[in-house]
C-alpha cells in the first residue's frame, strides 16, 4: 500500500491546492469544509464544488463553531450523498462522525473523510470577542510548527488523540517541521485519491510516527493527571453541585453535542414534568426544591447517554453561557465509563458501541450474587 | 443512628418474568421480608435505563435493587446481558459523581426462588440501613 506523499510548501495553501486538484480531476464532486463568513468574523461550514470554492475556505480553522459531525449528520440524515464528497474534519470531529455512523446518524457512503494533526482550538467566546486576525496568525504558526497552542480550550490542552489517524486521508503535520505535509492514505479509497497527485513518495514515515507516539504518551499523562485532580474537585454530590451551580438549565450542551442525536430529548420531554401538586409534595419531602428541578439528573442522565461515545471535542463548553466546565466533566465521565468496557470512541468503525453488544461472561463486579452477607462487613 | 431507621425506602425494579414472579411466590408462600421495598415491575431488566436508577437515587431513595432472570435464562434470551452493561454504566457514573454506588444492587433471582428473593431483600435492606439515609433525601439544590 502507498505509504504517503510528501508535499512541500505552505500548509493551508497546499491542502487547498490538493483539494482543488481532486475537484478539477473530477475525482470528487464537492468538498465540505469550514470557511470564513462573509463578514469575516467567524467560521461556518460550506459545501463547495469546483467553481464554488470560497477564497476564505480554511481547512483548519482556529475555532470550532459547529461540530463537524453535526454537519455531516445533517447532510446524510436522509440518505447517502450521491457523489464523492470530501469532508475536512478535526480529529475529534472525525471520531464523532465514526460514532454517529455506528448509531446510523451518518451515512458514510461516498464520503471521503480527511483529517489533520490538530493543535487545538480557541474558545469560541475568546475568538469572537478578541482580535480574530491576531488569533488566526497565532493558530497558523502553531499549526505549521505543531507547537502547543497558547490559550486553547481546556479540553484541547489535554487532547490525547490529536492526529487524524484512521481517516481516509490523513494530513500529517507532526514531524514535518513546518516545511510541508504528508498525505497518508488510511483506506483503499484514500489511496486511489492520492494517486497521481504531485509530490514525492515516501516509504518511511518513522519521523512522524515516532513524534506522534512521543506526544501521545506525554498528552496521556497530562490528561490523566488533570482529570484526576479535576475529579477531586467534583467528587461527591456537594462538590458536583457546586461545580454545576451556575448552570441555567438551557440544555445548550446537549443541543450542540454531536453524540446527543435524539430528535426528542428525554430531558426536554413531558416524561419529567408533573403537576404542581406533585412538585409541591416533592418540595415538602425535601424541605424545599430548586426550580426547575433535576439539574443533576439532567447532567448525569446525559452522561449515561453520551459518555461512552464522548470524543472530548469541547463543543459543549463553547456553547455554555454560564462557564460551567462541562467539557472536563464529560471527559472525566467518559474516561471512567469507557474504561469499564475498554472502549474508545471513534477508534474503529467495527467496534460496536458498548450498550449494543455484550459478552456472556463479563462485568462480574457489578452484580451481587444471591448470598453476600452484608452484615459481616460491619 | 442508622440502625434504628425504619423508614428506609428502597426502589426495586423487577423483571416481570423472573424476579417479580419470585416476589409473587414469596408472597403466596407467606414469607416475611423487610417492608422497605417499593416494587416497580418492568417487562425486562434491560428496560431499566440508568436514568431511572439515578433519578431514584437523586430523588431520595436510599437504595435501588434491580432484579432480573439469571444470565442465560432471560425470557427474551439476552435482555439481562444488556441490563448488566447498563447497570455497570449507572454504577460507574454514580461513582464518578461521588454518589454511593453501593446503594445500587443488581441480583439475578429466578422465578422459582421465592425464599431467595426474601433473603436478598432482607440482606439489602440491612445493608442500606447500615449505610443510613441517602444524603440526597433532603438536598434542596439537586
Amino acid at each position: 500500500m502507498n505509504k504517503g506523499l510528501w508535499i512541500e510548501g505552505p500548509i493551508k495553501k497546499g491542502i487547498l491546492d490538493f483539494l482543488n486538484g481532486l475537484l478539477a480531476d473530477q475525482k470528487i464532486k464537492a468538498v465540505l469544509m469550514p470557511a470564513k463568513n462573509k463578514g469575516g468574523d467567524s467560521y461556518a461550514w460550506f459545501l463547495m464544488e469546483k467553481n464554488g470554492m470560497l477564497d476564505s475556505a480554511d481547512p483548519a480553522p482556529p475555532v470550532m463553531t459547529t461540530q463537524g459531525a453535526n454537519v455531516v449528520s445533517y447532510l446524510t440524515k436522509k440518505g447517502p450523498v450521491w457523489e464523492k464528497t470530501a469532508v475536512l474534519l478535526r480529529p475529534c470531529e472525525y471520531r464523532a462522525v465514526i460514532e454517529l455512523a455506528k448509531i446510523k446518524q451518518v451515512d458514510l457512503t461516498n464520503l471521503v473523510l480527511i483529517s489533520f494533526d490538530c493543535p487545538g482550538a480557541f474558545p469560541l467566546e475568546k475568538y469572537i470577542n478578541g482580535d480574530p486576525k491576531k488569533l488566526d496568525e497565532i493558530f497558523d504558526t502553531c499549526l505549521e510548527k505543531q507547537t502547543e497552542l497558547e490559550g486553547a480550550r481546556n479540553v484541547c490542552t489535554i487532547c490525547h488523540r490529536f492526529s487524524g489517524t484512521g481517516a481516509d486521508i490523513e494530513i500529517g503535520l507532526i514531524g514535518g517541521k513546518g516545511e510541508g505535509f504528508w498525505l497518508v492514505p488510511g483506506s483503499r479509497q484514500g489511496e486511489e485519491l492520492i494517486e497521481g497527485v504531485a509530490g514525492s513518495k515516501t516509504d518511511n514515515l518513522d519521523v512522524r510516527e515516532n513524534a506522534i507516539s512521543e506526544r501521545t504518551i506525554l498528552q496521556e499523562t497530562k490528561r490523566n493527571n488533570m482529570l484526576d485532580s479535576f475529579q477531586e474537585t467534583v467528587m461527591g454530590p456537594e462538590n458536583l453541585l457546586n461545580t454545576l451551580s451556575s448552570c441555567i438549565n438551557c440544555h445548550n450542551c446537549s443541543r450542540v453535542c454531536p453524540i446527543c442525536f435524539c430528535r426528542e430529548c428525554y430531558f426536554d420531554s413531558k416524561a419529567l414534568s408533573s403537576e404542581a401538586d406533585n412538585i409541591l409534595q416533592r418540595a415538602q419531602r425535601k424541605g424545599g426544591l430548586r426550580l426547575p428541578p433535576d439539574l443533576l439528573l439532567f447532567h448525569l442522565g446525559r452522561m449515561t447517554h453520551m459518555s461512552l461515545s464522548c470524543v472530548s471535542c469541547g463543543a459543549c463548553e463553547d456553547a455554555c453561557p454560564a462557564d460551567v466546565p462541562v467539557s472536563m466533566l464529560f471527559a472525566l465521565a467518559g474516561r471512567n465509563t469507557q474504561a469499564v468496557f475498554e472502549y474508545e470512541p471513534g477508534r474503529s468503525q467495527d467496534e460496536a458501541v458498548p450498550h449494543t453488544v455484550f459478552k456472556f461472561e463479563e462485568l462480574k463486579d457489578f452484580e451481587t450474587p444471591y448470598i453476600k452477607e452484608y452484615s459481616k462487613e460491619q | 443512628m442508622a440502625n434504628n431507621e425504619t423508614d428506609i425506602k428502597i426502589v426495586a425494579f423487577l423483571c416481570n418474568w423472573c424476579t417479580f414472579t419470585a416476589a409473587d411466590l414469596a408472597g403466596t408462600s407467606r414469607l416475611k421480608y423487610a417492608p422497605n421495598i417499593r416494587i416497580v415491575k418492568v417487562m425486562c431488566s434491560s428496560r431499566i435505563e440508568p436514568v431511572f436508577i439515578l433519578k431514584a437515587l437523586l430523588d431520595g431513595a436510599d437504595g435501588v435493587l434491580i432484579g432480573g432472570c439469571a444470565p442465560g435464562d432471560c425470557h427474551y434470551s439476552k435482555g439481562n446481558f444488556y441490563a448488566r452493561r447498563k447497570i455497570a454504566l449507572a454504577k460507574t457514573l454514580a461513582e464518578s459523581a461521588g454518589l454511593d454506588s453501593d446503594r445500587i444492587r443488581l441480583s439475578w433471582i429466578p422465578a422459582s426462588e421465592g425464599p431467595k428473593f426474601a433473603h436478598v431483600v432482607n440482606e439489602f435492606t440491612e445493608h442500606i440501613k447500615n449505610l443510613g439515609y441517602n444524603p440526597a433525601r433532603r438536598e434542596v439544590y439537586i
